[in-house]
């Protein structure tokens, strides 16, 4: 797929390039409102990671431009404004998500990829994975065509873990992602362990093999290498 | 004591004083000027009779008049002359009465006779009576009118001294309400008045350019934790990590997490104060739990929390948003403060909700708790969850209380 990140803070958009490049996806980056306007007139992305703050304009406007010319591109507004009024102006104004900042790569990898998926599957709602199989619309998981009963949360855990697929997730943004960023649990993580040992058993009982590898007591790591 | 009351007092003891000093003055002067004048009297008697008793070398006939009486006594040796003060027997009124009497003598004859004139002081009596009844008639009429006084008018006169202070007394910095000029005729009034608007008006800029300093503050902090947080993100897939390195960035990714959380609060606590969350409507409270004891499941099922919940029916209404916060601080206080294996009670009546919890055996110090950044040692919250649920509750007139009934730890908002 396709990326354009437009923030104006070097250290954040060269990690999400980073961690956006490889597997097959192309980033290109904006630093400012300018550039951000003369990419997304010339060429079409699948997702644009839009900063709102930006040193020479607002990124609304960018989005006001992409609504206006038609264009289908998903956007997510990243921004530091955790401002109910911002958030509900942005979605009202036609971006698919807004993510506040800070943010984990891991989080904004699962939110790019669930536009996409809604921007592109249309017609197949089929997320596969090696043998695993992920109905999107009716939520329901199969491995070599045998359903897997999921909690919601094991589901959710599943969708995040492909989307970040092949990289090391943090327990915090397993535990933000599942939890909610609201709830101050930063001095309990050992609930993350229990429930991942939930999901992998369930998964291998089915006959999957096991992808989720642990990955130095940092966090979870889900590939088939 | 009021000052009114004070300075009543002060006045008055003042003027009774003055007035009963003056009534003395008043006495002392004129029985020295009567007495003085009933001398004048009994020495022109007594002239008189030294004159007939010269002329006619004999006692004068005893004749009374004009309360005066006069008494002429054989003596054997020389009278001393003196005033006296004596009886006078009224013969007409058949009384005694206070007199004024000159003991004096004359020589006829060789026969010394000792003279005394005595003259009724009757009238001056009556007259210091009257001065004394006028003085307490003063008195009495100086306290009415300072009644009246103190009643009618004084108190009208401090009105805009009451109404400043009762403005005062509702200030508060975070309600958008200033401070309303009070009109006055008083000068002290008057620049008291100034001098509270100003200082009102002072004060709530202070206040916002603070508040605006640590939103702005919060705000500016956000970009180099998000650069932090990706950066530790894109750190821990390089490579392969020791155990000792794993350590470390897991303290790191802590500690940058609690960082976010902080301002997270820090920012949410302004927006509450400033009611910039506006966006109220209808929301079913039951639900709402319902969904949150959902969401905690495994938290609850991992400490093997034993939940027990009692919900109605109840609609309130909030901000969707700041509710949820609310929810989330209350159960998640209860779960993480609760002991392993502890009990966790959610109850919801038409009147209050109560989140209850297990845990530590000693009542939480109810002053400190609600406090910026106080928080159980062994806590790694930010110590801002119980602020911002106060605040959240005072901004829609909730009452968030706290009590310790054995074991459980009792949080409750009125609703």
């Amino acid at each position: 797929m396709k990326i354009l990140i437009v923030e104006d803070e070097k250290g954040l958009r060269e990690s999400i390039e980073e961690y956006f490049s490889g597997d097959g996806n192309v980033c290109e980056v904006a630093a400012d409102y300018n550039s951000a306007v003369a990419k997304v007139s010339l060429y079409r992305y699948d997702c644009v990671l839009l900063d709102i703050t930006l040193p020479d304009g607002d990124g609304f406007d960018v989005l006001k431009y992409l609504k206006e010319n038609k264009t289908p591109d998903g956007v997510l507004i990243i921004s530091a404004k955790n401002s109910l009024d911002d958030k509900v102006m942005g979605l009202d104004m036609g971006a698919d998500d807004y993510l506040v900042k800070p943010f984990h790569l891991s989080e904004l990898k699962a939110r790019v990829m669930a536009i996409v998926r809604r921007k592109s599957f249309s017609g197949n709602n089929l997320l596969v994975f090696n043998e695993i199989v992920i109905d999107l619309l009716a939520k329901e998981v199969k491995v070599s065509n045998v359903v897997l009963k999921l909690t919601r949360k094991e589901y959710s855990l599943l969708l995040y873990f492909i989307a970040n697929k092949g990289k090391v997730v943090s327990k915090n943004a397993i535990a933000e992602h599942l939890w909610g960023d609201g709830v101050d649990l930063a001095d309990n993580f050992d609930f993350i362990y229990s429930h991942i040992k939930n999901l992998r058993k369930k998964l291998e009982e089915i006959g999957s093999k096991d992808y989720i590898k642990a990955a130095y007591g940092m966090g979870y790591k889900f590939t088939d290498q | 004591m009021k000052l009114l009351a004070r300075y009543n007092r002060v006045n008055l003891i003042a003027a009774v004083t003055v007035l009963f000093v003056t009534g003395i003055i008043y006495y002392l002067a004129i029985s020295y000027i009567l007495n003085d004048q009933v001398d004048k009297d009994i020495l022109i008697e007594e002239q008189e009779v030294f004159s007939y008793v010269k002329q006619n070398n004999a006692l004068p006939p005893v004749v009374e008049y004009k309360d005066q009486q006069i008494q002429f006594i054989k003596a054997h040796s020389p009278v001393k002359r003196t005033f006296i003060n004596t009886d006078y027997y009224n013969a007409k009124g058949h009384e005694h009465e206070s007199g004024r009497g000159l003991i004096t003598s004359v020589v006829i004859n060789g026969q010394i006779w000792q003279i005394s004139i005595v003259e009724s002081k009757v009238e001056t009596e009556d007259l210091i009576q009257i001065i004394f009844f006028i003085t307490i008639g003063v008195i009495l009429f100086l306290l009415f009118v300072l009644f009246i006084v103190n009643r009618f008018i004084l108190n009208r006169m401090w009105q805009p001294f009451y109404d400043i202070l009762n403005q005062l007394r509702g200030f508060t910095l975070t309600d958008g309400k200033d401070i309303m000029h009070t009109s006055s005729s008083i000068d002290e009034f008057v620049e008291l008045d100034n001098a509270v608007i100003n200082m009102a008006s002072r004060v709530k800029t202070d206040y916002k350019d603070l508040k605006t300093f640590t939103e702005n503050a919060s705000h500016e902090l956000l970009t180099p934790i998000a650069v932090i947080n990706s950066k530790l993100d894109s750190l821990i897939q390089t490579g392969e990590f020791n155990t000792e390195q794993s350590r470390l960035l897991n303290d790191v990714y802590d500690a940058v997490s609690r960082l976010t959380r902080l301002n997270q609060s820090l920012l949410l606590l302004v927006k509450i104060e400033n009611h910039l969350v506006k966006d109220d409507q209808p929301v079913e409270l039951k639900q709402l739990i319902e969904a949150k004891i959902s969401q905690f499941r495994e938290l609850f099922i991992n400490k093997e929390l034993d939940l027990k919940h009692d919900i109605v029916a109840r609609e309130i209404n909030v901000s969707p948003y700041l509710i949820d916060i609310l929810l989330n601080n209350l159960i998640g206080n209860a779960i993480r403060h609760s002991d392993f294996n502890g009990g966790v009670n959610i109850i919801l009546t038409q009147q209050e909700l109560t989140v209850q919890n297990t845990g530590d055996n000693r009542p939480l110090p109810k002053g400190e708790i609600f406090k910026r950044f106080n928080k159980s040692a062994n806590s790694e919250g930010s110590g801002l969850g119980l602020t911002i649920s106060k605040q959240i509750c005072e901004s829609y007139k909730f009452e968030l209380l706290y009590d310790y009934h054995e074991p459980y730890h009792c949080f409750t908002v009125k609703f």
